[in-house]
């Protein structure tokens, strides 16, 4: 009973404390937007023509851990786990069985390697997009609210569209080789504008006809997959930072880290949900490509 | 290539327009998927890849530790009843041995006690052929002394002196006197 009581001052507590930032510095809107994350990631220095922004930097400090993670968890396999090692193989063999229940055995023999890393990294970076000083520390200047951060030195690498889509392409690319190799080129136009069904005379003709649209609304669909994936993690995690962000300023200096805080625990679960989504749509994306039973795949591929 | 980044690089048009709001260019999309490309194939080396092949040899060992189980499960069943049926030919062989052996040493103890009772019988014999002998003996002497004590009590009491014939004659009569 003390827990539910506690719970009910505590809102009521955030709620005024709301009220009274909204009432000294207007509509509580107008206070977030001043303090939105800019939509593209800022450069911070060039390597040659290369621009490196925040979030850059942020993904090659994840990819340094996660592979300081990886040599010091399973350097040396053991044939009894201890350690990193249990939890590095409880990871790879959760995802495996997960993965190999939704695609299948085989391919997820052959696949598995590329979705379980974009998983890892995917959930890696939305976790450490959300640590403190990630998008606090860095370039700005003093305002009457404080110092306000203009060019943080950090920030989420699937905040920048850049990553997402790199991401996204890797994948199209990789998703045509393994279309093209598990189909054959004529295969795989087959698999796209081919008419199933096997009805043969005028029908068979119509259906050829129909089936051949089809293929067209696929090609286009196939061409917007990489889009869609990266705009779709990339909001998810743009918008988790600038809700976080907006909720910090909206709770003031004292207690800006109480509003954020059960936001912080929803972006937790967002950042999880959105490496589990973008690995099981490409996972099932291969597997419509890739599976010689029609049904599945033209029933999946209008998705 | 995508057709966004097409048009981005052609900057027209409002795909350009989008990919300039959120900052999309070619070299930093490159540089994050070969940064993505490099940990993906590092945690296939290092991590997936190894981890795997742990996982299909413990699976493996795990399958033949087992078979290897069910095996012994079944080899001990069948040496367990091997032995039983041993035991149980083990134990009627002994029960046939045992009889064979009774039977065997009630056979000689029956054949020794023969002998025994035949050596017995015969040295009874002996011993009673060597006593009528040694009787037989005893009485010869004791006549011929009894006969020489009645010729010495003859001449004693007749005064007389016997001649070596009525000696004899006496000792004869009187020797069969004592036999009659």
């Amino acid at each position: 009973m003390a827990w539910p009581k506690a719970l009910v001052f505590l809102f009521g507590g955030l709620c005024l404390q709301l009220a009274t930032v909204a009432a000294e510095h207007g509509n509580p809107a107008e206070v977030a937007a001043t303090h939105g994350l800019p939509s593209a990631a800022p450069v911070i220095f060039h390597i040659g023509p290369l621009p490196v922004s925040n979030s850059m930097i942020l993904t090659w400090i994840v990819s340094l851990l996660l592979v300081l993670a990886v040599r010091l968890g399973v350097r040396t396999m053991k044939d009894v786990p201890d350690g990193a090692q249990n939890f590095w193989e409880w990871l790879v063999e959760s995802l495996y069985d997960f993965l190999g229940g939704i695609i299948g055995a085989e391919l997820v023999h052959k696949t598995f390697w590329f979705f379980a890393s974009l998983f890892i990294f995917i959930l890696a970076t939305n976790w450490f997009g959300l640590l403190p000083g990630v998008g606090s520390i860095g370039y700005g200047h003093p305002t009457e609210h404080g110092f306000d951060v203009t060019e943080p030195l950090l920030r989420g690498a699937n905040a920048d569209f850049n990553m997402t889509f790199a991401m996204a392409m890797v994948f199209f690319i990789l998703w045509t080789v393994w279309a093209l190799q598990a189909n054959g080129p004529v295969g795989f136009l087959k698999h796209l504008f081919g008419a199933k069904g096997g009805l043969g005379g005028f029908m068979g003709f119509i259906l050829m006809v129909v089936f051949f649209a089809v293929g067209l609304l696929e090609v286009v669909s196939i061409l917007f997959r990489p889009v869609s994936l990266s705009f779709r993690l990339f909001g998810n995690v743009f918008a988790g930072e600038n809700m976080l962000e907006a909720m910090t300023h909206l709770g003031g200096a004292k207690l800006g880290w109480l509003t954020a805080l059960p936001f912080y625990f929803m972006e937790i679960l967002v950042g999880v949900v959105q490496a589990l989504v973008f690995m099981l749509l490409t996972a099932v994306f291969t597997l419509l490509i890739c599976s010689h039973d029609e049904e599945p795949a033209e029933d999946g591929s209008h998705h | 290539m995508s057709h966004l980044l097409i048009l981005a690089a052609s900057d027209a048009g409002p795909v350009a327009e989008i990919a300039k709001i959120f900052g999309a260019n070619v070299p930093a999309l490159v540089a994050n998927s070969i940064s993505f490309l490099l940990v993906a194939l590092i945690l296939k080396k290092w991590a997936i890849g190894p981890i795997q092949k742990t996982l299909e040899d413990r699976r493996a060992t795990i399958s033949q530790g087992l078979a290897d189980a069910s095996r012994a499960r079944e080899d001990l069943a069948v040496a367990h009843r091997k032995s039983q049926e041993l035991l149980l030919e083990t134990g009627a062989q002994t029960g046939r041995i045992i009889e064979e052996s009774r039977a065997a040493a009630a056979r000689v103890t029956e054949i020794e006690t023969q002998k025994a009772i035949a050596a017995a019988a015969d040295i009874i014999a002996k011993a009673r052929h060597s006593n009528d002998a040694e009787l037989a003996r005893l009485k010869a002497e004791l006549r011929q002394e009894f006969g020489r004590l009645v010729v010495e009590a003859s001449i004693k009491v007749t005064g007389k002196i016997l001649t070596l014939d009525d000696q004899k004659r006496l000792a004869e009569e009187t020797q069969r006197q004592i036999a009659a």
